[in-house]
C-alpha cells in the first residue's frame, strides 16, 4: 500500500463508518501496526485543521469520527432548524463533574461531596447515557460504581478521560493536594 | 425573621442546590475568606435563611437542617475554652472539616461550569449516520457430504410431521383436552432422571419429536429454575447446540423445596 494513498483511504473509511471508528480497526484495514496508524491519524487531523475544512476529525477514546466544525453551526442552523435540546440541571452538571473526576464513584460519595441527595441527577445522567454503571464496590450492600461513557466524551468535546481539564483554582491548591486530578 | 431578608431571598432560595451552595452564597455576599469563616455570623445568616424558607412555606430538605446543626456544633465548640493537654500540641480548628468539604464542593461546581461551556460548543457539531453498506460476500463453500444433507432433510420432515394434523380431515375425533403440564412435575422429572446419571441432554428429555410444545417450554423453564436454585448446572458448547444438564454438587433436592420454588412460576404453566 502506498503511503500517500493511506490518508484518502482512511478518509473514505471514516465517511462510510459514520460512527466512531477505532484505531484497531483502521490499523487492520490499512495493514499497519497501531502506532503507525496513530501517526497517520494525527497527521490527517492536522491536515484537516490546517486546511480549515468544514469537516473535522474528532478523536474519542481511541476512535475517530467525522463531524462538522463547531464554527459553522450558524450556517447549518440556517439550513435546518436545529431541535432544541433540553439542558441538564445544575445538579446534573455537578454530579457529572464528580463522576468524571472521581470515577468509579458510588452514589454515597457523590452525595457526600454535594451535601445533598443526588438520585434524580444520577438517573437523569443515566437516562442521557452520559454515565453508566461500572461494577460494584466490594463493601456492604455492594453499592454501584458509576463511570462516564464515550457519549460523555463526545458531548463535552474530550478525547479521553486524560483530556479532562485541570481547573485552576489557585487559592484552593494546598488543601486537596492528595486528591489531585489524575 | 424580618421581611427585608425574606423578600431578598424569595427568588433565590429555590435555586440553591444544597447547603453548600447556600453557604457559598453567604460567603460571597459577605466577601468572607473561606479559610477564616466568622462562624457565628455565618451561622446566624444561615439560620435566617432557613427561617425565611420556613415562613415561605418551602419544605426544607433534611440536608439543610443537617448543615444547620453542623454549624451550631462548630459554633459551640469555638465558644468553649480550649483545653490543651500539651503545650506544643496545635489546636485543631473545628472549622477545618467544613472548610475542606466546602472547597471540595466548590471545585466540582467550578468544573461543572467548564463542562457547560464545552457542551455548548460541542452541541454545535453534526455527525453522519453510518452507511448501510451492501457488499456481496463471496459464497462460502461448506465442507459437507451429501449424506448430511439427506439426514438434515429427514430431520426437518420428522419435525414437521409432529406438527401436522393427520387424519382429522374427515371428522373431529375428540374434543381437545387441556394438557396438564406443571413446572413442578417437570422439575421433579429432571431431578429424578439425574439421580442415576451424571448429566442428561435437554433434547433427550424434551424433544419436540417426543413431547408437546407445552412440555418442551415448561421443561426449559424447569431447567432454568433448577439452575437458579443451584440444583443443576447447565452447559452449552456453542449457541443452538444441545444444552447439557449436569447434576450439581448440591443436588440433595427435596420435593418441598421444589414445591415452594415453583409456586410462583406455576402461574406460567
Amino acid at each position: 500500500m502506498e503511503l500517500n494513498n493511506i490518508e484518502p483511504i482512511i478518509e473514505a473509511l471514516l465517511f462510510t463508518s459514520g460512527d466512531p471508528l477505532s484505531l484497531e480497526r483502521i490499523a487492520e484495514v490499512i495493514e499497519t501496526d497501531k502506532k503507525t496508524a496513530r501517526l497517520i491519524m494525527n497527521n490527517l487531523i492536522l491536515n484537516y485543521n490546517e486546511k480549515e475544512r468544514g469537516i473535522m476529525i474528532r478523536e474519542i477514546n481511541n476512535a475517530y469520527q467525522l463531524c462538522t466544525r463547531p464554527e459553522y453551526f450558524q450556517y447549518i442552523s440556517k439550513l435546518f432548524e436545529p431541535r432544541h435540546k433540553q439542558a441538564l440541571s445544575q445538579a446534573a452538571y455537578e454530579t457529572l463533574a464528580i463522576v468524571a473526576y472521581k470515577q468509579p464513584v458510588t452514589r454515597a460519595k457523590i452525595e457526600q461531596i454535594r451535601g445533598v441527595n443526588s438520585d434524580s441527577a444520577i438517573n437523569r445522567l443515566l437516562e442521557k447515557n452520559l454515565i453508566k454503571e461500572g461494577g460494584r464496590m466490594d463493601a456492604p450492600g455492594k453499592p454501584i460504581y458509576y463511570v462516564t461513557t464515550d457519549e460523555f466524551l463526545r458531548s463535552f468535546g474530550f478525547k479521553s478521560l486524560s483530556d479532562l481539564p485541570l481547573p485552576a483554582i489557585n487559592d484552593l491548591k494546598e488543601l486537596n493536594e492528595e486528591e489531585a486530578y489524575e | 425573621m424580618e421581611s427585608s431578608l425574606t423578600n431578598a431571598c424569595i427568588l433565590k432560595i429555590e435555586n440553591f442546590e444544597g447547603p453548600f451552595d447556600l453557604l457559598f452564597h453567604l460567603l460571597e455576599k459577605n466577601k468572607i475568606n473561606i479559610y477564616d469563616i466568622p462562624i457565628s455570623e455565618i451561622t446566624d445568616q444561615y439560620m435566617d435563611y432557613l427561617y425565611a424558607m420556613k415562613s415561605l412555606d418551602i419544605e426544607i430538605a433534611s440536608e439543610f437542617l443537617l448543615m444547620a446543626s453542623t454549624l451550631l456544633h462548630i459554633k459551640s465548640k469555638m465558644l468553649l475554652p480550649s483545653k490543651k493537654e500539651k503545650e506544643d500540641e496545635e489546636e485543631k480548628d473545628p472549622r477545618e472539616e467544613l472548610v475542606a468539604r466546602l472547597i471540595e464542593y466548590k471545585k466540582f461546581k467550578a468544573i461543572s461550569e467548564i463542562f457547560k461551556e464545552k457542551e455548548v460548543q460541542w452541541n454545535r457539531v453534526y455527525y453522519k449516520l453510518p452507511e448501510a453498506v451492501e457488499i456481496q460476500r463471496e459464497d462460502e463453500i461448506l465442507n459437507l457430504s451429501p449424506e448430511t444433507l439427506v439426514s438434515m432433510y429427514e430431520n426437518i420432515l420428522n419435525k414437521y410431521k409432529n406438527r401436522m394434523n393427520t387424519g382429522t380431515s374427515n371428522k373431529m375425533v375428540q374434543i381437545l383436552k387441556v394438557e396438564k403440564v406443571s413446572l413442578r412435575l417437570k422439575m421433579k422429572e429432571i431431578i429424578k432422571t439425574l439421580k442415576n446419571r451424571v448429566y442428561v441432554g435437554f433434547f433427550e428429555m424434551f424433544s419436540l419429536k417426543k413431547k408437546s410444545r407445552m412440555e418442551v417450554v415448561t421443561g426449559f423453564l424447569a431447567i432454568l429454575e433448577l439452575s437458579k436454585m443451584k440444583k443443576v448446572r447447565l452447559k452449552q458448547k456453542k449457541p443452538c447446540s444441545e444444552i447439557l444438564i449436569y447434576k450439581s454438587n448440591d443436588s440433595q433436592t427435596d420435593d418441598a423445596e421444589i414445591n415452594e420454588n415453583s409456586k410462583i412460576l406455576n402461574y406460567y404453566t
